[in-house]
């Protein structure tokens, strides 16, 4: 079916910290005429990060870290890759050939096209760096240099590789979102990430990920990306990417382009979904044939020719930011429509994206341990509860979020007297709290902690053949006890 | 396993039925098992058994016009009346083919299925023709034994290839209400410890009590030294009902149920500390349970005079501890009454059910469907199925998290879907052809209307395929899609012409 995640073999290509030491050994002299210049302005970056634990939501998580590449790009601006710096708590550049670190701090980080923005407390040792300026989307087949940081040694290392491919596909970092990408034959590696990728003296694209099953397939966010997050940035702060808001089918079939009236010239696209609240919603319908964006003729597998080159028709809207409009011309029922649609991000789809820099939000009542559903914590517990999957897999198609802004899920039990018998219901999504729709987790939270407490909670879950039962009267103490036997100092957190 | 709703009868609340440990803690036997010993009296012993040969073949659930590769089993079955012989189910499961074989292996005859019951793991076969009468002369039919109790012996018996009859004895180290072939199909069964040799047949052998049938040995445990014998009862009432050939099955109330243990919950349904009780966590639409009245959130405090604890045991005058569902399905045959008491709203409350057998074919998405070739429809290249379990299983040992998540929900969540009709029907798969250009990504799709015509089962699907709109082009709607799948008939039929060339023996199959 239409599938909305995409599990791909990605690997990101910041590296460990548990990397081998080399030994230092004496520089050889760059040899005459190569641009060594510029390698100046290719910077190491070491990040210590302190990630978040989603299981015990109350701890601090583990703290870890690694290598990345940044470069400059203007004053006191480093580019490097979201996931090189996510999460940090630490950030340390230091400059090819030089023992100094100056510490770094996050400007701007885009997790969802994976790029962050850098700067130093003091600039001036930098000053007199080139500054890497952008150039346009590279050639098919045409040669580009991957520098960086890499695994392997502790210095500078340039790779020269091929472009194979220009598509729109998955950036890894974030598991939700698709871009422009481009995949060159280079052999890049961890340590890699955020580095620069240089053709012609110009930066054509940021290495930022791999491949786990191929060799030779390294992956680079191509210039239109990286001008649309500094565009972005420009304003002052970051604002994701605008959704369109609706799926599309193509439309090959003969008999399903009869049945729509459509001619056979291989154009169109069907609009099977559109995201409730979403851009296209009381525009667009399932069962309307969209024909062309801002001009740009859609053809039956839903792409446009954009610069030469076919595209999704998605990468008209990724070009363009809240607010802007974008032209829509489209068959619905035998009759033609045009409309400017106004874009807006959909801040409900981050459901499917993985967050950070994110305090994990938790509740926790008499021993139960209540926490909102989301990709991080998918990501760290076994969730085969059919009912949770499903409320997992809808809350964007079908406009769950629109009734509860969270999933709320019971998923621990901290063993207690009072609760000793409740060891099978974790797993479950919350429904009701004593007859009231649970919306989100500070209104589960509200609901269980009343001015005066009910003499029973009654909280019912969704598949589960009875509610769970507490006496009112019996919280305040197994909250005290909860509290001090399993060191969680504070018994909830509502807020990122 | 994980408790879910469709599971017949009865499941435990959230957590899983606990498998013989809550068992009575019954005299074990004192002397260490000896193992298989010969017998003293072989050709006495000899003549009231058979061996059966089957041969097994399922259907492939993801290519439904045909079958797996066979496969072959043996076991040795007890004669139990005028030319019946009785084996597990699992012997005559998918069964193409049944022979039955005299232990001295002078005599062969085919033989039928003459009923069976899948849940209780039970079958009586038959010859299947009357000519081959003499293949039983000479033969002894068992007596059935009086049921045993909790440490006695019983003996085990196999028959080696040579035709040498082997007794190993064990005791009856608990008894407790389990399943042994279905998941979630609770029947009195022995737990024999008894250390054995593996024979000629397989683990699906005659248990004996003073040489009269005891039970039905399904499954041994060679690490654990444990088998598990059907009991007594359970044997005797299927032998009796089936005997005639025109079997009932065994009785479901139609209710699955939490235990009450829970201090806490004891307190909100206002029942006594010392007490007991189950609650009633949901009532299967139709069932007995239904038609007397009874409701979700009722409390069962007692069955037939036996008080139910909260973990839902019964004290049983013969066995000891048993798990309440033995009242229904053991204790009971289709049609008998069974008296209740109830707590509703705090008030106990009498309800008599008349009990009825839960035909598993009526059912949303059946649990089982051995011996029935799959419903299904190529049109074009689409291929579409009935949801059932097995469909499900299809996609491997871990298919509970495999599985397409809408089929899961209709499995998990049957009463969501119960009103649509008698089956769900899905698009499951594509075979790229002409007239399926574009639809390869399609699958799992739930199937709601054709030419604007409901889908109820197979039935109503292949009938709504005959009459396309007037442009010829059939129109497919799907659950949670909201776009139409066209198929332009011409295209379809020529591409379903080719399909049979290539090898489909036929396109579709309706069965009940």
């Amino acid at each position: 079916m239409l599938a909305r995640l995409v599990v791909l073999p990605l690997a990101l290509l910041m590296a460990g910290p548990a990397l081998a030491q080399t030994t230092a050994s004496p520089i050889p002299l760059t040899p005459a005429g190569a641009p060594s210049e510029v390698y100046r302005s290719v910077v190491r970056i070491e990040a210590a990060a302190q990630i978040p634990d989603y299981q015990t939501p109350w701890n601090s998580g583990r703290f870890g870290g690694g290598i990345g590449t940044g470069f400059v790009i203007g004053k006191n601006q480093f580019l490097t890759n979201a996931h090189v710096v996510s999460n940090a708590r630490r950030l340390l550049i230091t400059i090819h050939g030089s023992p100094r670190k100056y510490p770094a701090q996050v400007k701007y980080i885009a997790h969802d096209c994976d790029l962050a923005l850098l700067e130093v407390g003091d600039f001036s040792d930098f000053e007199k760096f080139p500054v890497f300026s952008f150039g346009d989307v590279p050639q098919l087949e045409s040669q580009v240099r991957v520098i960086g940081y890499p695994i392997g040694g502790e210095r500078l290392s340039v790779t020269r590789g091929v472009v194979s491919r220009i598509d729109f596909s998955s950036y890894s970092h974030s598991r939700a979102d698709q871009h422009l990408i481009v995949q060159i034959d280079a052999a890049i590696n961890p340590g890699n990430s955020g580095g620069p990728v240089v053709q012609d003296g110009k930066v054509v694209g940021v290495a930022f990920q791999g491949l786990r099953q191929a060799d030779n397939t390294g992956y680079i966010i191509p210039t239109p990306v990286i001008r649309r997050f500094l565009k972005d940035i420009s304003d002052g702060h970051y604002d994701y990417y605008v959704d369109l808001g609706a799926s599309t089918f193509p439309l090959y079939n003969p008999a399903m382009r009869q049945a729509l009236k459509l001619k056979d010239d291989g154009n169109g696209v069907l609009v099977t979904d559109v995201t409730p609240t979403g851009s296209c919603d009381g525009v667009l319908k399932p069962g309307d044939v969209l024909v062309s964006i801002d001009g740009h003729e859609v053809d039956s597998a839903g792409q446009i020719l954009l610069d030469g080159e076919k595209v999704d028709l998605n990468e008209v809207v990724e070009r363009k930011f809240a607010g802007d409009k974008v032209a829509l011309r489209w068959l619905s029922q035998g009759t033609w429509n045009d409309k400017d649609v106004e874009l807006k991000p959909l801040p409900p789809a981050r459901m499917y994206a993985i967050q950070y820099e994110k305090k994990p939000r938790y509740t926790v009542f008499a021993g139960l341990v209540f926490q909102p559903l989301d990709t991080n914590l998918f990501a760290t517990s076994k969730l085969d509860d059919v009912n949770v999957r499903r409320l997992y897999s809808d809350y964007v198609p079908k406009g769950i979020f629109t009734e509860r802004e969270d999933i709320v899920l019971l998923t621990r039990v901290e063993s207690d007297p009072v609760n000793s018998q409740l060891g099978g219901f974790t797993g479950k999504a919350v429904d009701k709290i004593n007859g009231t729709v649970v919306k989100s987790l500070k209104h589960a939270h509200e609901l269980l902690n009343p001015a005066t407490p009910p003499e029973f909670f009654v909280i019912e879950l969704f598949g589960s053949p009875r509610p769970i039962v507490l006496p009112g009267n019996a919280i305040a103490a197994a909250n005290k006890r909860v509290s001090e036997t399993y060191a969680i100092d504070h018994l909830s957190n509502l807020e990122e | 396993m994980r408790p879910h709703l469709l599971l017949p009868l009865l499941l435990l609340s959230a957590c899983d039925r606990p498998q013989a440990a809550v068992a009575i803690p019954a005299a074990v036997p004192e002397a260490p098992t000896p193992g298989p010993v010969p017998v003293s009296n072989p050709e006495e012993i000899l003549s009231s058994v058979v061996r059966i040969n089957t041969t097994q073949q399922s259907w492939d659930q993801a290519e439904p016009w045909q079958k797996n590769s066979p496969g072959k089993r043996r076991s040795l079955g007890a004669i139990v009346g005028n030319g019946l012989v009785l084996t597990t189910a699992e012997m005559a499961a998918d069964a193409t083919y049944i022979e039955l074989e005299s232990a001295d292996g002078k005599r062969l005859a085919p033989a039928k299925t003459v009923a069976v019951d899948y849940e209780a793991n039970l079958a009586l076969l038959g010859l299947t023709e009357e000519s081959n009468a003499k293949f039983f002369e000479g033969t002894k039919p068992l007596e059935i034994a009086a049921p045993p109790k909790p440490g006695e012996m019983l003996d085990i018996l196999q028959v080696e290839e040579n035709g040498t009859p082997l007794i190993t004895s064990g005791g009856i180290q608990s008894v407790d209400v389990v399943s042994n072939f279905l998941p979630g199909q609770f029947f009195l069964t022995y737990e024999v410890k008894a250390s054995m040799q593996s024979a000629a047949s397989s683990f699906s052998l005659p248990v004996l009590r003073e040489g009269k049938l005891a039970g039905l040995l399904t499954s041994y445990d060679s690490k654990d030294q444990l088998s598990d014998v059907t009991a007594t009862e359970i044997v005797a009432r299927f032998v009796k009902e089936g005997a005639d050939g025109d079997y009932a099955g065994f009785p479901s109330l139609g209710i699955s149920i939490s235990r009450t243990e829970d201090p806490n919950f004891r307190l909100f349904l206002k029942l006594p500390e010392n007490g007991g009780g189950l609650y009633v966590s949901n009532v299967r639409v139709g069932g007995a349970a239904e038609k007397a009245g009874l409701k979700k959130g009722d409390v069962i405090l007692s069955i037939d005079g036996h008080e139910i604890d909260r973990l839902g045991y019964f004290e049983d005058s013969h066995y000891g501890r048993l798990y309440w569902s033995h009242l229904v399905r053991g204790a009971k045959a289709s049609g008998d009454k069974v008296d209740l008491v109830v707590q509703r709203d705090g008030q106990p409350q009498e309800i008599s059910a008349v009990l009825d057998r839960r035909d598993e074919v009526s059912q949303l998405v059946p649990a089982y469907a051995f011996g029935k070739a799959p419903s299904f429809l190529v049109k074009g290249g689409l291929i579409f199925q009935e949801l059932t379990k097995p469909v499900l299983e299809s996609f491997g040992n871990e298919w509970q998290s495999r599985a397409p998540l809408n089929l899961l929900d209709v499995y998990e969540n049957p009463q969501k879907y119960e009103s649509r009709g008698r089956r769900i029907v899905f698009l499951s798969n594509v075979i790229p052809t002409p007239a399926t250009v574009g639809y390869e990504p399609l699958q799992s799709m739930i199937v709601t209307k054709v030419n604007g015509q409901a889908i109820k089962d197979m039935k109503t699907l292949i009938e709504a395929f005959k009459t396309p709109a007037a442009d010829g082009l059939h129109s497919i709607e799907f659950d949670e899609e909201k776009f139409h799948v066209y198929l332009d008939e011409s295209v379809s039929d020529t591409v379903d012409k080719q399909l049979l060339q290539r090898g489909l023996p036929k396109l579709s199959r309706a069965e009940d």
